[in-house]
């Protein structure tokens, strides 16, 4: 019986309930554009003209480069791992907790994951966009200095998956929204130093560079460096491994345990 | 598919992770196209079974079939064909009356376009058609709920499950609700709503079951439950002391409740010789209702 009424009620396939839910947060999204789509090319602007103005005139050339066109290639990616990771913490957890979005799209004809999956979706979308106004910021500069290095663009993309992933496995398991301030304080903010984006990582110590290795944020900027054609410690095959593999395991998880959440 | 109840609940139990048990073996049918409600004080089970109805929330054990479906195999099948209004508001609060449903409407894979005439039909059926372009925040709670009404609406339903759809709202918001859950019955949609207001129970619904601790104590048609369960006259005496000097005698159950003490008959007569011996303004006499039935089977005790 079941087999017979199922074709008969015209639910929508998985890709558009997907699809509607990254429709929902591009909506909202941008419904304030302005306040939302400023600051990201804002961010990288203000980061450019510090450096270059400040630190880059002490500070001649790293790995080879000018300083500055060293730290633009990492740029790219650091915003998009800022945007996601603050989309699913504060983000996800107001959603959540505060306005009950997902109490109101739970009663539509979505199940938990699908709305879990549709937000990493969009997080990663959102990744890709910032990406690309750094990489626009950047040609202003001049600093782009191959057309491979619009990679950056869907590396962005993938950054945001795998940063959007490990927010939501870690506001599955939040009660306070003050507790992201240790997420931040503690695991993103040394990301961006020891991720090979302001210095190489080939000058740290042999004992540290395992850890660099395990570090996410690692492999898509070496991915990048790579596009751009700066050298890398890892290489390219470790970099597209782990991310293969990283991104999948800890999305499931982080769907998963957000399920618990959302269904009693 | 066809014969079978819009939602069939039979001995069903929930215990939350936690080990409470909110629901204890409930069981009830609802048939096409009526309207049944779900009574209870707080903490009886009432939103536990709603949410267990779309698998928002997993039963423990027992069986459930909504429009023919069970719930943990085809949720979705479930929610495309029902509408669903959720206790709490919970609308885009970034994005206005129209975007809201638009947003929506692709939950169900409808097209902004294929839309437009339903917004607009729906907005207009729930008198919101003036507020089109107004943020959520601009909106009275009264035009928030509609607005959930409307959402919920917005797939064209078989059924439409309301967990507490006027709690909070004035008489006039909350009649204007009544008008048109009525006529939505009257178009053939299957209605299951739970209210903690008697006065809407009573109006409203074909039937209903009462719940207490988790299991279903009365189930019945209002008016019956009220001939069936209860006196069908209260004396109420405001003042305790001015009852001390009473005597009374026949078929007449008195009840003390803190202050105030009420007397129930099935004869009128009884109680206005009661009364007889009071001032006026001391005393009210009046039919039972709902509300002394629920009382009366749940008890006086505060449940929170």
């Amino acid at each position: 019986m079941t087999e017979i009424t199922k074709f008969s009620v015209p639910v929508p396939s998985l890709a558009r309930r997907l699809g509607s839910v990254w429709w929902r947060h591009v909506r909202v999204y941008s419904s304030s554009l302005f306040s939302n789509a400023i600051p990201p090319f804002l961010e990288p602007l203000i980061f450019l003209a510090g450096i270059g103005l400040g630190l880059g005139r002490y500070i001649v050339s790293m790995d080879g480069l000018p300083y500055i066109q060293f730290l633009a290639v990492g740029l790219v990616l650091t915003s998009a791992m800022y945007t996601a990771s603050f989309e699913n913490t504060f983000g996800t957890f107001i959603r959540l907790e505060f306005d009950k979005v997902y109490d109101g799209m739970q009663a539509a004809s979505l199940t938990a994951e699908n709305l879990m999956w549709g937000e990493l979706l969009f997080t990663a979308t959102k990744g890709a966009c910032f990406a690309g106004a750094v990489l626009i910021i950047l040609s202003c500069f001049g600093l782009i200095t191959t057309p491979w290095m619009l990679v950056g663009v869907p590396l962005g993309f993938v950054t945001a998956a795998m940063f959007g992933a490990i927010a939501m496995l870690v506001t599955s398991a939040v009660s306070n929204i003050n507790h992201f301030n240790f997420y931040f304080t503690l695991f993103i903010s040394p990301l961006f130093f020891f991720s090979g984006v302001v210095f190489p990582l080939s000058q740290l110590p042999d004992g540290l560079r395992w850890v660099a290795a395990l570090l996410p944020l690692t492999h898509p900027v070496e991915l990048m460096r790579t596009a751009a054609g700066g050298h890398t410690v890892f290489g390219p095959v470790f970099n597209l491994v782990y991310l293969a593999v990283f991104i999948p395991v800890v999305g499931t998880l982080a769907v998963k345990r957000m399920r618990k959440r959302l269904v009693s | 598919m066809s014969d079978a109840p819009a939602i069939l609940v039979r001995d069903v139990r929930k215990t939350y992770s936690g080990g409470f048990e909110a629901v204890r073996g409930v069981s009830f049918e609802v048939q096409r196209g009526e309207f049944f409600g779900l009574l209870g004080p707080n903490g009886a089970g009432k939103s536990s079974l709603m949410r267990m109805l779309y698998n928002k929330s997993v039963r423990t054990s027992g069986l459930i079939e909504v429009l023919g479906f069970d719930p943990l195999k085809n949720e979705l099948e479930i929610k495309f064909l029902s509408g669903i209004v959720p206790q709490d508001d919970n609308l885009d609060v970034d994005l206005d009356v129209v975007a809201n449903l638009q947003v929506y409407a692709r939950f169900y894979g409808l097209g902004t376009r294929a839309t437009r005439a339903r917004i607009e039909e729906l907005l207009d059926f729930l008198e919101l058609g003036e507020k089109k372009k107004a943020k959520i925040r601009e909106l009275s709670g009264g035009m928030r709920r509609r607005l959930i009404i409307a959402r919920a609406l917005l797939n064209d339903p078989k059924l439409l499950i309301l967990d507490e759809p006027t709690t909070g709202l004035d008489p006039q918001v909350r009649h204007l609700i009544w008008d048109k859950l009525r006529l939505l019955k009257k178009q053939g949609l299957t209605l299951m709503l739970t209210t903690h207001y008697m006065e809407e129970a009573f109006q409203l619904c074909d039937r209903l079951a009462i719940l207490d601790h988790g299991a279903a104590v009365l189930e019945g048609r209002p008016i019956d439950l009220v001939k069936g369960h209860i006196e069908a006259y209260v004396l109420e005496i405001i003042q305790r002391e001015a009852s001390a000097a009473l005597t009374y005698a026949g078929p007449v159950r008195r009840e003390t409740i803190q202050d105030r003490v009420l007397f129930f008959s099935n004869s009128a007569a009884e109680l206005e010789a009661i009364a007889a011996g009071l001032n006026p303004g001391d005393f009210y006499l009046r039919q039972s209702n709902l509300e002394d039935v629920f009382l009366k089977t749940t008890g006086r005790s505060i449940h929170d």
